[in-house]
């Protein structure tokens, strides 16, 4: 049971910082496709900042240096020239794509992977041999929960988050208050930016110490389908993404348990196929997700 | 007026693919790489080269076939993005007819390939479009999590059903299609594509502007509510493009798999449906514009090949120059213009 916990909590945590990413951008009436590119950016910046200059520091502040100016750029092109969010968005996943594999054979040449000599502080080096298997778990881990609750209140309980909801579902009652819609996606967008290169530092040095092309997997999507799954709620979507990594979760376990009986292939495409059914269901429940924003279109009027 | 209209269209996609390009060009510069060597390299890999154009008229065929499918979905205003998807399914779906009826004769094989490289597209349409119609789940996630999917199941039956005992381990593949049911060598050309590609193009263009449906389906892309007013039933014209798509994608697929390819390969050709989906916003959806854009990022895909092997340059450059254009391409406006156009229309001097 304690494995099946940790197993869920190492593919969970990432994917619920960049769920809130997602939860950010969608109550400034953003659809942000983009955050699959910012997390890959978040795991490259860290892993590469760490082993260029050997400081774990260095590393966590160059990914949050680059995801904030790739929302930037987002928020740029979405707001200001007026693109289609969800075209927009795939292209800067893109970029962080291609970017961080540019960035890799810049810097290495044609390796498939970087190895960082030290990962995220572990619970295990911090609270000695108290907290048994959990050990093994970084410190993002812990801080996740604080995270989405710190999130809850200042989307729900303080004038920002009244301000963001604002802007996101009715900009022109935002704006005849004295509050400028455009600025509070930018805030939205760059805080969003700041919790992928969290998510993304998580993936590449919570457990595994390195950097792959391509390592995110679709994650950034399951994060912005979790936040359609979980209503825009901070909370609710972050419970929708510790089910997609329980599914996750549930694949791993089945491999080590019946070994070549189930094709393992299969067995990796069942976080995606639950996506799609959590999706599903969310339409069916709310009539279609698009209410929000219709054809991801920016409202401004 | 029309013209004039188009003429700004043109324009436009120009002035923001030049935008993207020099953002591309900011970013090798960043990375280290000369970024005039970088251009120059990829119009040699691309296009100036002796033989260049014809390699990149192999990529832009099938992306072509794919792109026409996108424009057809965009148009019924449907977010497919799932080509990548439909274009695998299709490749699979050929594979596994010319697999299993290896001793048949060509002339039975080869259109039983095509029909199943077309269903195989239409079926990984088909579900995300239901979806949508029937419980408004959103297409863009589905078709999305469509191409993962995909991906896995491509490596799935590589790996187990179609392995090629005789292959190594390193790259998982199918038996190498037979002689006799390829449509065309390794370079990609031959009468039996162009004739494919021609007639599709040619259909196509019927389609979206001397039927009904095509003049249904973009009025639905723009103004749902008005279609539904007219009594025309949206949601069948919904599935009906999404499908479409799908199925053309699937043949894109056949195509690469008896033609250049000559075997199904696990994670072939991976932004495949990507491009397709530029090429197709970069044409703003119109048929005759993806023929002309294709041959553009035809090219760029055969650049993709020639950086690594004989400039020694990452074809990463391709992949970044893609995204960027799709960051800028669907921008309808450059600030301080439409401030300037609004302020036109408001002093009435139109």
């Amino acid at each position: 049971m304690d494995e099946f916990i940790i197993a869920t909590l190492r593919y969970g945590t990432p994917l619920v910082y960049v769920t809130l990413a997602g939860v950010l951008a969608q109550r400034a009436g953003i659809w942000n496709l983009g955050l699959e590119g910012l997390m890959i950016v978040g795991c490259c910046a860290s892993v590469l900042g760490l082993v260029q200059t050997g400081s774990l520091l260095f590393g966590l502040g160059l990914a949050v240096v680059l995801c904030v100016l790739g929302s930037i750029l987002l928020w740029f092109v979405v707001e200001k020239l007026r693109a289609n969010p969800i075209i927009a968005g795939l292209g800067l996943t893109g970029l962080g794509l291609g970017g961080t594999d540019l960035a890799v054979q810049a810097i290495y040449g044609s390796q498939a992977s970087v190895t960082a000599p030290e990962g995220l502080p572990r619970l295990g080096a911090i609270f000695g041999p108290a907290v048994g298997p959990y050990g093994v778990l970084s410190i993002l881990v812990v801080l996740m929960p604080f995270v989405v609750i710190g999130l809850w209140i200042l989307l729900r309980r303080t004038r920002f988050g009244l301000q963001l909801a604002a802007a996101g579902e009715h900009p022109f009652a935002a704006r005849s208050v004295g509050v400028s819609p455009s600025r509070m996606r930018l805030v939205a967008l760059s805080l969003g930016g700041v919790l992928c290169a969290l998510g993304g530092a998580e993936l590449a040095l919570g457990s595994l110490q390195i950097f792959a092309y391509g390592m995110t997997a679709g994650r950034g999507f399951m994060g912005f389908s979790a936040v359609i799954f979980g209503g825009g709620h901070p909370i609710g979507s972050s419970f929708a993404a510790l089910f997609f990594s329980v599914v996750g979760a549930i694949g791993i376990r089945a491999q080590l348990m019946f070994g070549d009986r189930v094709p393992h292939d299969l067995l990796l495409a069942l976080p995606y196929v639950a996506t799609v059914a959590g999706v599903w269901i969310s339409g069916r429940l709310r009539g279609g997700a698009r209410a929000a924003a219709v054809s991801g279109e920016l409202r401004d009027y | 007026m029309m013209l004039k209209g188009r003429l700004i269209t043109v324009g436009r996609a120009i002035a923001f693919v030049l935008l993207a390009l020099i953002l591309c060009g900011i970013v090798f510069q960043l990375a280290g790489y000369s970024a005039k060597e970088m251009f120059q390299s990829i119009a040699d890999g691309a296009f100036l080269n002796p033989g260049a154009w014809k390699n990149s008229l192999r990529w832009a065929l099938p992306l072509f076939i794919t792109a026409c499918g996108v424009a057809i979905s965009f148009r019924c205003g449907f977010f497919n993005v799932g080509a990548q998807g439909q274009f695998y399914l299709g490749a699979i779906g050929a594979t596994f007819v010319v697999d299993f009826m290896a001793g048949w004769p060509a002339f039975v094989v080869i259109p039983l390939a095509f029909l199943a490289g077309i269903l195989g597209g239409a079926i990984w349409a088909l579900w995300p479009a239901l979806l949508r119609v029937r419980s408004g789940t959103d297409e863009v996630i589905t078709t999305l999590m469509g191409n993962f999917i995909a991906g896995l199941v491509l490596i799935y039956v590589c790996s187990g059903i179609l392995k090629d005992p005789s292959g190594t381990g390193q790259v998982m593949a199918s038996r190498p299609v037979s002689p006799a049911f390829r449509i065309s060598t390794n370079s990609g050309l031959s009468p039996t594509i162009i004739g494919i590609v021609i007639v599709v193009g040619v259909a196509m263009w019927l389609l979206v502007n001397r039927t009904a449906f095509g003049v249904l389906s973009s009025l639905a892309g723009r103004n749902p509510i008005m279609v539904v007013w007219q009594g025309a039933k949206l949601s069948r014209l919904g599935i009906a493009g999404f499908v479409l798509g799908g199925a053309l994608a699937g043949l894109a697929g056949t195509i690469e798999v008896l033609g250049p390819n000559g075997r199904l390969v696990s994670g072939f050709l991976p932004a495949h449906g990507f491009t397709a989906i530029l090429i197709a916003l970069v044409a703003s959806l119109s048929i005759t514009g993806t023929a002309i854009v294709s041959l553009f990022f035809g090219g760029l895909a055969a650049a993709s090949l020639y950086l690594p092997v004989l400039a020694g340059l990452p074809s990463a450059a391709i992949d970044i120059i893609n995204a960027a254009i799709a960051l800028f391409i669907t921008a309808r406006t450059v600030p301080g213009l439409a401030r300037l156009a609004a302020r036109r229309r408001a002093s009435g001097s139109t």
